[in-house]
């Protein structure tokens, strides 16, 4: 609902959709940067929105129907931080493999089977 | 029973992840009827190294050998990106010999990724000469960054605050001849190419994308352009002294193929109109900033004790992030390379999140490819010029 009044504003151009974990423990956050395309601009307003959502069952409405460019860009931030967006039309993991466990860019996030040689004591 | 309905079998076609033509790893399930395409699913993730964590772990300057990774034709722009982002975070001034330098670099960059477009998206469309031609001046910009940078694709070259190293004696005169020889490559390419009939008829009207769906998409870069919209980051934004410079922004009206390789032609004649310019009135003075070297924060003497010397390596002083966020943005070649860069109060960054213009220009593709013939997605595939090391990073 939020999208749809800020397209009517004229934002056309949805420039990056991204989502970080704001605090190990705390919340998600899920950021889009919108800009307003049009002819013969000179340094274009932008606008930066963060809906944050919590960390055991984060849920956000998917703006695909509003700016079709959030379709690969929403399946990435759900792949890497686990935000399931609610009518996207394939939500799916997209970078990493189909089977795998775990959402990868969460800073909780324990990579499988990987040992780091640490200095011995 | 008996009564046969008339039902039409698709077929599903797995273009794999390994292709004869330059694209990388992308596989491409496509279900055809007969020779059109229904509709295709492309899958992304053979190149995935997790750039963007490993980015939450490095210095700046520890992580510049892994940038030129991403794209890995165009590899200034991302060290531009880079070294962009600490820099307007800190609000560190670049002097004008550094930042003409960049131009330059970024220009040949450009130039140097174009010429590698144009060579596999003809020989997807079946011509094999432009292929070699293209390497012939691909070898000679390769020598120019190996003589200024050191490396020949993977220059480790701009630092924050300026670039590492001045160019050395004599450049500035290879440069003015390659640009004289490069204009009448570039001649011989229109003559070769651009009103071939064969070309034409592979090309025009193909994978066609309107103004306000371009915009809708989120496309970048010459897919933008070609469809008629003039947005380019280097004259919106002004950043780098481009605005000293007098260029044209290339842009066509039709937004099919043949418009994408009109536009990217046109840049490049641009960008070899601002290495000129730039060449001729570059300044002389400090190539790098050295006030981003100069640390006076105090060291934790705690951690210098006797007691703790096996923990862990300490990090040198390094260029610490302000505990803001930021969204830098340049112009590659392929469209809006960003990064949102979420600095914490020490020298890794919080989150780097890198906007790739290759990824964002995909998604357009199953909705171009219907309805066109098998034959055509090649040239569709081509015509938006992706490279799946910046796709899946």
């Amino acid at each position: 609902s939020t999208a749809v009044i800020l397209y009517v504003y004229g934002y056309n151009y949805l420039r990056s959709q991204c989502a970080y974990d704001v605090a190990p423990g705390g919340l998600l956050a899920s950021v889009y940067h919108l800009t307003r395309i049009e002819y013969g601009i000179d340094q274009p307003e932008e606008v930066c929105i963060k809906v944050f959502a919590p960390r055991k069952k984060p849920r956000i409405p998917s703006v695909f129907w509003v700016w079709k460019s959030a379709d690969f860009q929403e399946r990435e931030s759900y792949d890497m931080l686990g935000i399931s967006y609610d009518k996207h039309p394939r939500l799916k993991r997209i970078l990493m493999p189909e089977s795998w466990i775990g959402w990868p860019l969460r800073k909780d996030y324990i990579a499988p089977n990987f040992y780091e040689i640490q200095d011995a004591h | 029973m008996n009564v046969p309905s008339p039902k039409k079998d698709l077929m599903i076609v797995n273009m794999g992840p390994q292709h004869p033509s330059m694209h990388g790893v992308l596989r491409l399930i496509v279900t055809l009827d007969g020779e059109d395409v229904i509709d295709c699913e492309p899958i992304l993730g053979y190149l995935h190294r997790g750039m963007e964590k490993i980015g939450e772990n490095r210095t700046i300057i520890q992580y510049l050998p892994y940038v030129t990774r991403w794209d890995y034709l165009a590899t200034m722009f991302t060290e531009a990106i880079t070294v962009n982002g600490p820099e307007q975070l800190g609000n560190i001034q670049v002097p004008k010999r550094a930042s003409y330098i960049r131009v330059i670099l970024l220009e040949l960059s450009r130039i140097a990724s174009h010429l590698l477009w144009l060579g596999p998206f003809m020989a997807d469309i079946g011509a094999q000469t432009p292929f070699f031609y293209i390497f012939r001046e691909r070898e000679l910009v390769y020598d120019l960054f190996e003589a200024a940078t050191g490396m020949r694709m993977m220059h480790n070259f701009f630092r924050i605050g300026g670039v590492a190293a001045d160019l050395p004696h004599g450049w500035i005169d290879k440069c003015l001849d390659f640009c004289d020889y490069f204009l009448t490559r570039v001649t011989e390419y229109q003559k070769l190419i651009t009103r071939n009939p064969i070309f034409l008829e592979r090309v025009e009207g193909v994978g066609i994308v309107g103004a306000e769906e371009a915009i809708n998409w989120g496309l970048s870069g010459p897919m933008l352009r070609a469809s008629g919209v003039q947005w380019d980051l280097r004259k919106v934004d002004h950043y780098e002294s481009y605005d000293e410079f007098d260029w044209e922004v290339p842009w066509q009206k039709e937004g099919d193929s043949l418009a994408r390789y009109l536009v990217r032609i046109g840049e490049m004649t641009e960008s070899i109109k601002i290495i000129q310019q730039a060449l001729e009135r570059i300044p002389g003075g400090p190539y790098e900033n050295l006030e981003t070297r100069h640390f006076d924060r105090e060291r934790d003497p705690e951690w210098d004790d006797f007691e703790y010397r096996f923990i862990s390596k300490k990090t040198s002083p390094t260029f610490e992030l302000p505990k803001q966020e930021l969204y830098v943005r340049v112009e590659a070649p392929k469209g809006e390379l960003g990064i949102f860069l979420i600095g914490d109060q020490s020298s890794f960054p919080w989150r780097w999140k890198i906007r790739p213009p290759g990824f964002i220009n995909l998604q357009i593709l199953p909705q171009l490819i219907k309805r066109m013939k098998l034959a055509d997605i090649m040239t569709i595939l081509g015509s938006i010029d992706i490279i799946m090391g910046e796709v899946d990073r």
